[in-house]
């Protein structure tokens, strides 16, 4: 593992040619859009950082770590304040102190074969951010992660990674936040998450890059027995916002419960990909995804429950309702049931509706304006998302950020 | 107060309201009852300014011409319609919800909005008029709410805007003894000189909770027989049948003698 692209990695590179609509993770993407993007090795950025993009970042109380085109901004992040029991760390900063946290991150052995983009990530994405809670540590303050894409001359998409590893009975909330600027690049960010027994961790993330651009967030979670997973994903920015969420519970007892709200204007293409494997016995997921889909967008949900053989007691459940404000909207919704063992409860639906012409009418009758009741309405959709956020300030972020599709 | 004068409604050419006549002043309490279908709902959408019908007529509202105006400028000149099946609404918070819809008419109406704090006793007032714990300030609007629980949730609404009119439909369906007398004694509790209402309902039940000043009988989508409560303990005993598959004139001449006791 070094920090620059081995010969091997850009050979398996090389190789690899992007997805297409026949790939069935890849039917509803923007192919033109991709095909426009670039990639290479990470170079700090020589442009200003636009203010009011500094302004975009959640003003949490606690450490933070921000990473300016997939390389570490010091000004920006703050290391003072890290609580015993946290270490922050740089993905340079770990190769020397601590390797053995990159190791499965950079595993090539894996799954990487799945789609170019991710073996782009493998093979640019040396640097980024590493949370490490040690055994038994409650981290009580969220620690914030922020990548920005500020492209440069040479239009590359950025590719970066975040590695949260939780020792056994550590708990943690972590912020990831996605910004960007420009007229073109984005980001291509790769986490890895690993929990081990007993660790809770809370996941935040909030997809916002400049419509121009393309987000391509690929998660994958490794849950030890007892684990819990509490993941509340917005993937609301992007010409093209991919988030992908995979989780493997991988010890018995294990839960995970994914929530996740997608709001498209214009033509914008949100895509979310997830699966959740059930390796063990007697473990819990829930996904529970919705969807707002203004003007021409599109949204996309692919949600997978593979539940592998021995893993007996599984409770799988997954939802996905989509909300369509303009007839040129679209929703796109895919699950995908494996299920190889005995004793299963396994429940899954999908909806795809307009505002109740009813509940306009209702509201109405009480003396709100036509336009407050769309409002009200479309904010108690978002709400049963949004709500699922502890934390006050992110989600006062998270319903300001929804109000500009008022504008 | 309002004037209503033969009003017809139609949806997708089914007519409903066959020409509805109907004068209620200040003050007043009319009770309107009928069978399935006869028109009562649609009568009480009519007022709200529900979408999807044909409306002929005239409906006026000290004066003004409520047919004109949309539903939320009904509801800023002081109507308010307390409906039969209200709407569920997830994700959204009752409390907000309340206050949204008293400062929208307040504000229609050129009046100072009213701020969270002073608008919480507001609301503790009428919630303890429908008998409310507070966490019902704080579900959303009738989201898993019983049939109780909504009906309760209408009066609730009612209390906190204040009409000049209010239209009560089948607010009495559902309700179980003790919340009917919930119900009913949040109504009477409203009345008042300024305040009329209009108590649409199937059974006399709810009448002997709100003893209505005036009683009219909608059959086939106009009022066939009017008169005081009396009115309500004939159609009790006797049913519809009087007034269903005669013409008018085979009605009988005296329908409250049946119930003369």
């Amino acid at each position: 593992m070094t920090a620059t692209a081995t010969a091997g990695d850009l050979e398996m590179v090389a190789g690899l040619e992007y997805p297409t609509r026949r790939d069935d993770a890849w039917r509803y993407a923007p192919h033109d859009v991709l095909g426009q993007l670039s990639f290479g090795p990470a170079t700090a950025s020589t442009g200003r950082l636009p203010p009011v993009l500094v302004a975009s970042i959640p003003q949490l109380v606690g450490p933070r770590i921000v990473l300016i085109n997939g390389v570490v901004d010091n000004a920006l992040s703050d290391f003072d304040d890290v609580p015993a029991g946290l270490r922050l760390l740089s993905f340079d900063d770990a190769r020397r102190d601590q390797p053995e946290l990159l190791a499965q991150h950079f595993d090539t052995d894996g799954d990487l074969s799945v789609d170019a983009f991710t073996a782009l990530n493998v093979a640019f994405g040396r640097n980024g951010a590493v949370v490490h809670v040690a055994g038994g540590h409650d981290i009580a303050a969220p620690i914030q992660i922020v990548d920005i894409a500020l492209p440069d001359e040479t239009g590359s998409a950025s590719c970066s990674g975040v590695v949260i590893h939780l020792d056994d009975g550590a708990s943690a909330t972590v912020v990831e936040t996605r910004l960007g600027d420009g007229d073109f690049g984005g980001l291509n960010i790769r986490t890895t998450v690993t929990l081990g027994d007993q660790a809770s961790l809370d996941h935040i993330v909030l997809q916002d890059v400049a419509s121009t651009q393309v987000h391509l967030g690929r998660i994958g979670a490794t849950q030890g027995a007892g684990s819990e997973l509490r993941a509340h994903v917005f993937n609301l920015g992007a010409r093209y916002g991919r988030l992908g969420y995979d989780v493997s519970l991988a010890g018995e007892g294990a839960l995970v419960d994914l929530t996740g709200l997608y709001f498209g204007m214009d033509n914008q293409v949100l895509d979310q990909q997830v699966t959740v494997v059930h390796a063990a016995p007697d473990c819990t997921s829930r996904q529970s995804f919705r969807g707002i889909l203004d003007d021409e967008s599109t949204g996309v949900f692919n949600g997978g429950i593979d539940v592998r053989p021995g893993a007996g007691g599984t409770d799988a459940e997954q939802s996905n309702e989509n909300l369509l404000l303009s007839d040129r909207a679209d929703a796109n919704t895919q699950p995908r049931l494996e299920i190889l063992a005995d004793e299963v409860a396994c429940k899954h639906g999908a909806t795809v509706g307009q505002l109740d012409d009813d509940a306009l009418y209702y509201l109405r009758t009480r003396g709100i304006s036509e336009a407050e009741a769309r409002r009200l309405l479309i904010g108690g959709f978002a709400d049963q998302a949004v709500d699922t956020v502890e934390n006050d300030i992110l989600r006062t972020w998270i319903t300001e950020r929804l109000r500009r599709h008022d504008a | 107060m309002l004037h209503v004068e033969n009003l017809t409604a139609s949806i997708g050419g089914t007519q409903i309201l066959n020409g509805l006549d109907l004068d209620i002043g200040p003050g007043e309490v009319h009770a309107i009852m009928g069978p399935n279908g006869s028109g009562k709902s649609t009568f009480a959408h009519a007022l709200a300014g529900r979408d999807g019908y044909k409306i002929g007529g005239t409906v006026t509202l000290d004066g003004a011409d409520l047919l004109e105006l949309e539903p939320e400028a009904r509801a800023a000149a002081g109507v308010f319609v307390g409906f039969q099946y209200p709407v569920e609404i997830p994700g959204v918070n009752n409390m907000y919800f309340l206050r949204t819809a008293l400062n929208s008419v307040r504000r229609a109406r050129g009046e100072t909005e009213i701020g969270a704090r002073d608008f919480l006793a507001v609301a503790q007032e009428a919630m303890d008029l429908v008998e409310m714990k507070q966490d019902f300030l704080h579900r959303a609007v009738n989201a898993g709410f019983s049939g109780g629980e909504k009906k309760r949730n209408e009066i609730l609404q009612m209390a906190v805007m204040e009409p000049r009119l209010a239209v009560l439909d089948e607010t009495d369906s559902g309700l179980d003894i003790d919340a009917l007398r919930i119900v009913a004694s949040g109504v009477n509790a409203l009345r008042g000189p300024e305040r009329s209402m209009i108590v649409i309902t199937h059974y006399q039940r709810l009448l002997e909770y709100i003893k209505p000043d005036f009683v009219h009988v909608l059959v086939d989508g106009r009022i066939v027989e009017s008169g005081d409560h009396t009115l309500a303990l004939h159609l009790e005993d006797h049913g519809y049948a009087d007034f269903v598959n005669h013409d008018l004139d085979d009605a009988p001449e005296r329908p409250l003698s049946g119930a003369a006791k």
